[in-house]
């Protein structure tokens, strides 16, 4: 130290500086420490109710509880549709920094996920939106289920939940009305932006109605979701539930139908291995009883997701178990439109009693038109007509009245039109008349007159005309069931609340009398011996008797076949093969339509065995009925034991059909349809 | 002082037991209310439990405490004349982790000796503050005021910071940086420099954040201007700080019930953010009282060093304190998301030995300047140097 010591003013000086600015300092630090306090004081002060916000919003979690699926049931509450629990996986992507390929790998030790199902779920959670749970596997065993529940403390974003799945008790016989529930598409979304449960759709464990009754009330089946208050961390585990801060979901509203679940399942077991459809109708109300379309599938496939050749093989196999032959199967009605073809020539002052005389064919505008039998039927009246089914009986009358008369009749049986019973996919057909030709034909004026030629064929239920095999149903149930307008009902209630019923209607326009003419004939079908469908529709139930009419509908042109037996040609070849019937003849409650698909000739043969047993069975299911058939005998000391109320065995043991195409009947000769 | 009669005599006032009464025991208590305080926190969010941290962070108080009172008995002018070695020690070691310290989280801070691994830089937080007292204490106050020789200092500030902020360790190198210059400006800088250095640093600040900066410096930055821009990224901590801190209200969710720390939402909750916990558990009156004990704390250092009759003294507790009061403001602004995260530790209530020994240490050498607040310290040579 060169320099000379400091000197003592100076020490006074650097003392002075030094307190100054030490207190400078202290103050600088007491001044930082009341800004952190003036900061605190906003943020837990002022501020404080918008951070605990916050913070809840961190600490809990909602989860969306869907809720069960409203329940289908038949008139007599036999569940069609109901719900089953189900062990499912789900993935959660909870935070942006989770891992699902290490989640996978974790999963993969506990269940089986193999390669394909691996890269498809990676794109699954990828697309998933955030905190949206992805199903990684449904169905688990209970073992799976409980393996998984272990672990999944340690897995974050794991969780492996009961949920409900969809089940259809009856498998394929109500595949066609109630529908089934799938996943939700790219295009159901799409078409729900605006719905309110957003997060409902996306959840894994929700399926939406895709068919029938699931499609068309499924916002009414769907209920309200709730949701499962639960504490997590940061990583997105539930640390902890807290089941008062849950929100119980509300159950969907349950759908009762007018289908008996006895009678569909007879239905479908009777169609055996053939294609078509069978409608059964009450008469007094118009409920339908069974709406069955064959061959059908199974809706459970469908809820847990088909597989692409599962798909394949439905979509394209020839007998069309996708579609619902009952609604959107339109066909010719063949000779059961010949009661309504009377019924028109009645209401247009055609004497029935007048007769026509049948030589087995008929030459009219340069065509030889041949009735069915070949030999002819000789002298007919309406009544003969009907019940022989003969073709040129009504190739005359279909002259006499006309197209427009013959189709306003249609019309006021209920062909051509869509009935609005509450599902989609009708199919309302076809009734020709000349304003439909002069519209149909636009583009070719030479076309839009109606020809006289078509006069003869639209009489026996052939030509342009088209029904489905609902309307043959509402057609028979208005002829028998005294004079109304009836229409079809098959949603009975939702949630309770019933349905408007199908009697309210005004009556038809055709006279009491006519209705009784025509509704004599029919019975002659089934109960004169030479009635065409005398043998196939005895239903051996004492005097409860059913009448019917038979009908043929050609799928191809016969001019330049020589024979129309079918059992040498292709399945999809023959013709179609109807009958259509309502019981008891004396106090009818019950009508049927039956369509079988290229049964072959004559609606006798594969057409009214099947209509038979469907009605035993409506039948013997009703108790009123069943009284009449079992009243005890009129003699006083010996009381005959009655049958359980309401029970019923189904048909009589001697069943002819079960399931396997009819015996072979000895039709009648080759030559028209009958 | 009912022994201040006589300690007048020479000699008195070195005998160890009138040394250990002329300790600041109301500064132990409250250095003792803010670790136990820590440790109670660290009790809180290991789920009520003393492991991993809680019983931890009290034995190693209680060690350093005894270190403490240990270095307060060392007598000023052994500290004087170590000043100058150790800081040349902790040069050195900091030139050795540039040469062949450990790698760790992208930053070379680390030093293994022996299997011992420790931070050079932390000796350096005291050793500048040492080495700045010692060389004012010779110095005059025009000198001090402006001169050429200010040069010095600021080459005993300038080197180590530099070698710590490219470690890279910014939170440290400013607290070494900050507590030379406060160092400085206590000893008589001038007003005018003062105030150009502002400017200069403000004006240099931009530059700096862009090109300097790395990309995770750079980002906290800009994240903290804006955190609500990212929350799930580097916004995530400044975000859920905030809103454990605010949802804490007025009295705190309770002991032990801080949803924010306990279901880790809180990022390091047990050592930089540990104030934040404090915060949700005990609400505004918890966080006041321990805001309020650090007040106590600094000013309670300070006015040991103004009653220093040493010129060494007074610059070496002003300086400690100020490294502990920056500790203390750093760490709030962040927690509040009033500063850009930087991982700097609440002295005593955070989890982690490192920064407690540094602190401890530096409350060992200000309770030395109380206890030897009479003593002449010299060079040896000359009277005052």
């Amino acid at each position: 130290m060169s320099e000379p010591s400091i000197f003592f003013f100076e020490v006074n000086e650097r003392q002075g500086v030094f307190h100054r600015r030490a207190f400078l300092m202290g103050g600088l630090a007491g001044g930082g420490l009341l800004a952190l306090g003036g900061r605190l004081a906003q943020l837990q002060l002022v501020e404080a109710q918008r951070y605990q916000k916050l913070s809840a919003g961190n600490q809990f979690n909602y989860r969306l509880t869907p809720p069960p699926r409203g329940l289908i049931l038949d008139r007599n509450g036999v569940a069609l549709a109901s719900n089953r629990p189900n062990f499912r996986l789900l993935v959660t992507k909870e935070s942006k920094d989770f891992d699902v390929e290490a989640t996978l790998d974790d999963l993969a030790l506990l269940v089986p996920i193999d390669g394909s199902r691996r890269a498809r779920l990676l794109k699954d959670i990828a697309r998933a939106p955030k905190k949206a749970p992805v199903a990684v596997m449904e169905d688990m065993t209970w073992e799976e289920f409980s393996r998984v529940n272990i672990r999944a403390p340690e897995l974050p974003g794991v969780t492996a939940d009961m949920g409900e799945v969809r089940v259809y008790p009856f498998g394929g016989a109500f595949a066609h009305v109630i529908g089934y529930v799938a996943k939700v598409s790219d295009r159901d979304l799409e078409k729900a932006k605006d719905e309110p449960d957003q997060d409902l759709l996306h959840h894994p464990g929700f399926r939406i109605g895709k068919q029938g009754v699931e499609k068309a009330l499924d916002r009414e089946l769907r209920g309200r979701p709730g949701a499962t208050k639960a504490e997590v961390d940061a990583q997105g585990r539930v640390v902890r539930l807290d089941p008062e801060g849950d929100i119980p979901p509300t159950a969907g509203k349950e759908v009762r139908l007018t289908l008996d679940a006895d009678i569909q399942n007879r239905a479908l077991e009777v169609m055996g291995d053939e294609s078509g459809a069978i409608v059964v109708m009450d008469i007094r109300n118009g409920d339908l009883l069974a709406m069955v379309s064959a061959p059908s599938f199974d809706a459970n496939r469908f809820v847990k997701g088909l597989s692409g050749p599962e798909y394949k093989a439905l979509a394209e196999y020839e007998r069309k178990p996708l579609l619902d032959k009952a609604l959107s199967g339109t066909y010719p009605p063949g000779s059961t439109f010949k009661p309504t073809v009377g019924l028109a020539a009645l209401a247009a002052g055609v004497d029935p009693e007048a007769r026509v005389n049948c030589g087995g064919s008929w030459y009219y505008g340069n065509r030889t038109w041949r009735c069915w039998q070949k030999n002819g039927h000789g002298s007919q009246n309406m009544h003969e007509a009907i019940k022989n089914s003969c073709d040129v009986y009504f190739y005359q009358t279909a002259l006499k009245v006309g197209p427009d008369a013959i189709a306003t009749a249609a019309r006021a049986m209920g062909f051509g039109q869509i009935f609005d019973i509450g599902i989609p996919g009708q199919k309302k057909g076809l009734v020709p008349d000349r304003a439909w030709k002069k519209a149909a034909f636009k583009k070719n004026p030479a076309n839009q007159i109606w020809f006289p030629g078509e006069t003869p064929s639209y009489g026996i239920g052939q030509g342009a005309l088209n029904v489905n095999a609902l309307q043959l149903a509402v057609m028979t149930s208005r002829l028998a069931n005294g004079k109304k307008a009836l229409n079809p009902r098959l949603i009975k209630s939702v949630g309770g609340v019933e349905q408007p019923s199908g009697a309210a209607v005004p009556d038809l326009p055709f006279s009491m009398e006519h209705l009784a003419y025509v509704r004599g004939g029919m019975e002659a079908v089934a109960n004169d011996v030479r009635g065409t469908a005398y043998r196939q529709s005895q239903l051996g139930l004492g005097d409860v008797k059913m009448a019917g009419k038979t009908g043929t509908a050609q799928v191809r042109s016969y001019d330049k076949v020589a024979n129309r037996k079918s059992d040498s040609v292709a399945w999809r070849l023959k013709d179609h093969n109807l009958f259509v019937a309502f019981a008891p003849y004396d106090d009818p409650r019950y009508a049927v339509a039956v369509i079988i698909e290229h049964g072959g000739l004559g609606g006798a043969t594969a057409g009214a065995p099947r209509a038979r047993e469907v009605m035993r069975v409506a039948l013997l299911k009703d108790p009123e009925i069943r009284a009449r058939i079992e009243r005890p005998m009129p003699m006083p000391e010996a009381p005959v034991e009655t049958g359980p109320d309401g029970a019923v065995e189904g048909a009589a043991p001697e069943d002819p059909i079960e399931g396997a195409p009819p015996p072979p009947t000895p039709t009648p000769a080759p030559g028209a349809p009958q | 002082m009912t022994l201040s009669g006589g300690l007048s005599r020479p000699g008195e006032r070195d005998r160890p037991i009138i040394k250990f009464m002329e300790i600041d025991w109301t500064l132990c208590l409250v250095l003792c209310l803010i670790a136990g305080t820590g440790s109670m926190m660290l009790f809180s969010i290991a789920g009520a439990s003393w492991e991993p941290w809680a019983a931890k962070h009290l034995i190693r108080f209680g060690i350093y405490f005894v270190l403490m009172i240990g270095l307060a008995m060392i007598d000023l002018r052994v500290w004087f004349s170590l000043a100058y070695p150790v800081y040349g020690v902790g040069l050195i070691l900091l030139v050795l982790v540039e040469a062949i310290g450990d790698v760790s989280l992208g930053a070379q801070r680390w030093l293994s000796i022996g299997g011992f691994r420790f931070q050079p830089s932390e000796i350096m937080k005291i050793g500048v503050v040492l080495a700045l007292a010692r060389y004012y204490h010779g110095l005059s106050a025009d000198s001090a005021r402006l001169s050429w020789k200010l040069l010095i200092p600021a080459t005993l500030i300038g080197a180590p910071t530099l070698l710590v902020a490219h470690q890279p360790d910014l939170g440290t190198a400013v607290l070494i940086a900050a507590p030379g210059i406060a160092v400085m400006v206590l000893a008589g800088l001038s007003l005018r420099l003062i105030i150009a250095g502002i400017v200069a640093v403000l004006a240099a600040l931009p530059p700096f954040i862009f090109f300097v900066l790395h990309d995770y410096q750079r980002n906290r930055i800009l994240t903290f201007m804006d955190p609500e821009k990212d929350p799930s990224g580097n916004g995530y901590h400044i975000m859920q700080s905030k809103i454990a801190l605010g949802s804490g209200g007025l009295m705190g969710k309770g002991f032990g019930l801080g949803s924010q720390s306990q279901l880790n939402f809180l990022p390091e909750k047990q050592t930089d953010f540990i104030f934040a916990t404090l915060a949700e558990e005990f609400g505004f009156i918890g966080c006041f009282s321990v805001l309020f004990l650090y007040g106590v704390a600094i000013f309670m250092a300070l006015r040991i060093a103004s009653i220093s009759h040493s010129h060494f003294g007074r610059l070496s507790a002003a300086g400690v304190t100020a490294t502990f009061a920056l500790y203390v403001l750093i760490n709030g602004a962040m927690v509040m998301g009033m500063a850009p995260v930087v991982g700097v530790p609440m002295p005593m209530l955070s989890y982690g030995g490192t920064v407690m020994l540094t602190v401890m240490v530096g409350f060992g050498l200000v309770q030395a300047v109380r206890v030897h607040r009479y003593t002449e310290v010299t060079s040896g040579k000359g009277s005052l140097m």
